[in-house]
């Protein structure tokens, strides 16, 4: 154990004196990695409030449950109840008659002369179901319809087919671009990064040779230079954060007008504590793996 | 083999290094070491000559597993140098103690780092490192310097701080090569007294040099090499200057 914690402690002050000796390396993979970083964080940050933009559409999806005529308020009531209790339902809201009526006139696309002509109101109550944001996909929409269809008292479903599709692909296609080009910006941080450490670790070669000459196991070479790699990592993170939240802090209120035409109320936000957390360990995690790897190929 | 030296400190005791039929080859046809066979005891000194080429680094770098022979077999510290597993090389090496020629310090540790690096290396507590750097920096006279780097160090003093870190673990082989070629010769015989010192302690020891007038001032047994053949095989006079 006494020979355990004396390693570490080498390989502590060997770490640190390395990167007390050779600033300029250290400096520039501190930087390289600030970068890479500074790119994989702008990226998740775009991610993110394009998740929050299409969240936004996603809320303005519903599902009209027609109800039965002559339905008594008691039982659409109980309907409403019932229904909020289905799995996956967010809300129920129940619309009735009057107030579906109040609504038509007030929509631009009414033509109240239609109703003019009528003796009594056409228009049938319902129930307007809102979603969790996990089930906003057709496959949700379909259980959500096997769910209320059989529910006695309700008439008919309605909800626009096409715009969930639309909206299911466009939720995909953002996901599955997020993941792909998040991880093709991770693979090439890590090999700009790795190749960094790789120019610092064959600079001091020669030393890597003595400590193997005098005895020295893989470990013990590999400790000090992974630590140092880590320490760069974790600092490069937290450079990376540092701008990325200056820029946001910078840009987003000249930006602000023109987002809000385009999203309404959605404000661009920040990357959250986890992102934040992820991005700064991703950092150590980058600089200790590139370290790890030049030293791998070092040896072969 | 050859009937065992006499001036062996502990006569009796098994073959620390252990040489077969041992060649080496770097290229096709041509031979670095050609059919060596040898033995050194525990506490044997050995001073290792020959013309440059020879095969005295050679033969030094197949001991501490720099190498690996093309034919025959080393046996160190009863290990198959000729088969040993990678992972099993550290442990080896932390037994033997090797003096460089070109002293392989590192010039961005202090004096005191790069001795007490050899102790580092086999996690011994930081305050017996540190207790034994001292002695052992004061037994080489670089005490006074043990805050300078290697570099600010006169090739003398490098080669006394290389012998330091050689000596410091107590190694069971040394393998010294040229360990006086800079050195004044007062200097010279204060670095030889300690490694016949070592020697006396149980220490294996090889010493390669050109200088005959150590060779027959210490009167140890005395290896030559010649085109890669040990042509000479000449035991100690068993005495000490």
């Amino acid at each position: 154990m006494r020979r355990v914690a004396a390693s570490a402690r080498t390989a502590v002050r060997t770490a640190w004196s390395g990167l007390r000796t050779s600033p300029v390396t250290s400096g520039v993979a501190v930087i390289t990695i600030a970068v890479a970083l500074l790119l994989v964080g702008a990226f998740a940050l775009l991610v993110t409030n394009m998740e929050r933009i299409l969240d936004r559409f996603g809320e303005e999806l519903r599902v009209s449950a027609y109800l039965a005529p002559g339905l008594a308020p008691e039982a659409q009531e109980a309907l409403r109840a019932r229904v909020a209790d289905v799995p996956g339902v967010l809300s129920v809201a129940l619309v009735t008659r009057d107030e579906a009526l109040a609504r038509f006139r007030e929509s631009r696309v009414a033509r109240a002369a239609l109703l003019d002509g009528l003796e009594e109101n056409p228009l049938p109550a319902s129930l307007e179901v809102s979603l969790e944001p996990a089930e906003r996909t057709r496959e949700g929409l379909a259980a959500l319809n096997d769910e209320l269809a059989d529910l006695p008292g309700i008439e008919e479903l309605g909800y626009g087919h096409g715009w969930v599709e639309g909206y299911a692909r466009a939720l995909g296609v953002v996901r599955a671009a997020a993941l792909a080009l998040g991880l093709v910006l991770g693979l090439a941080a890590l090999l700009i990064v790795a190749n960094t450490i790789r120019l610092a670790v064959y600079a001091r070669r020669d030393e890597i040779e003595i400590l193997r000459l005098v005895g020295a196991s893989r470990a013990f070479v590999a400790a000090p230079f992974v630590l140092e790699g880590l320490i760069q990592g974790l600092v490069g993170g937290l450079i990376a954060l540092g701008l990325l939240a200056l820029f946001h802090v910078a840009l987003v209120p000249s930006l602000r007008g023109g987002m809000e035409l385009l999203l309404g109320d959605v404000t661009p936000v920040f990357l959250a504590a986890r992102g934040m957390l992820t991005l700064v360990l991703g950092g150590a995690a980058l600089g200790a793996l590139g370290s790890a790897a030049a030293l791998v190929q070092g040896e072969s | 083999m050859r009937p065992r030296d006499d001036d062996a400190a502990h006569p009796g005791a098994g073959a620390l290094v252990r040489l077969f039929h041992v060649s080496k080859s770097y290229q096709a046809g041509s031979w670095a070491l050609r059919d060596v066979s040898l033995e050194l005891a525990k506490g044997e000194f050995a001073f290792l000559t020959g013309p440059s080429g020879a095969g005295k680094s050679t033969l030094m770098r197949l001991v501490f597993a720099a190498e690996q022979p093309s034919e025959g077999q080393i046996l160190v510290l009863g290990r198959n140098v000729s088969r040993i597993r990678p992972s099993a090389i550290p442990a080896l090496r932390r037994r033997v103690g090797v003096v460089f020629q070109d002293f392989k310090l590192l010039p961005r540790r202090t004096v005191e780092a790069n001795v007490a690096l050899a102790l580092e290396v086999v996690g011994t507590p930081t305050r017996q490192v540190r207790s034994r750097v001292f002695t052992m920096l004061k037994r080489v006279g670089l005490q006074h310097r043990r805050y300078h780097h290697p570099l600010s160090l006169s090739g003398g003093e490098q080669q006394r701080l290389a012998l330091a870190r050689a000596l410091v673990t107590e190694p069971e082989v040394l393998l010294a090569d040229e360990p006086t070629g800079n050195l004044d010769p007062d200097l010279t015989l204060e670095i030889m007294d300690l490694i016949v010192d070592a020697a006396a302690r149980g220490t294996a020891v090889f010493v390669a040099t050109h200088d005959h007038a150590l060779i027959e001032r210490y009167g140890r047994r005395h290896l030559h090499l010649e085109d890669g053949r040990l042509v000479q095989d000449t035991p100690g006079r068993g005495h000490r200057p």
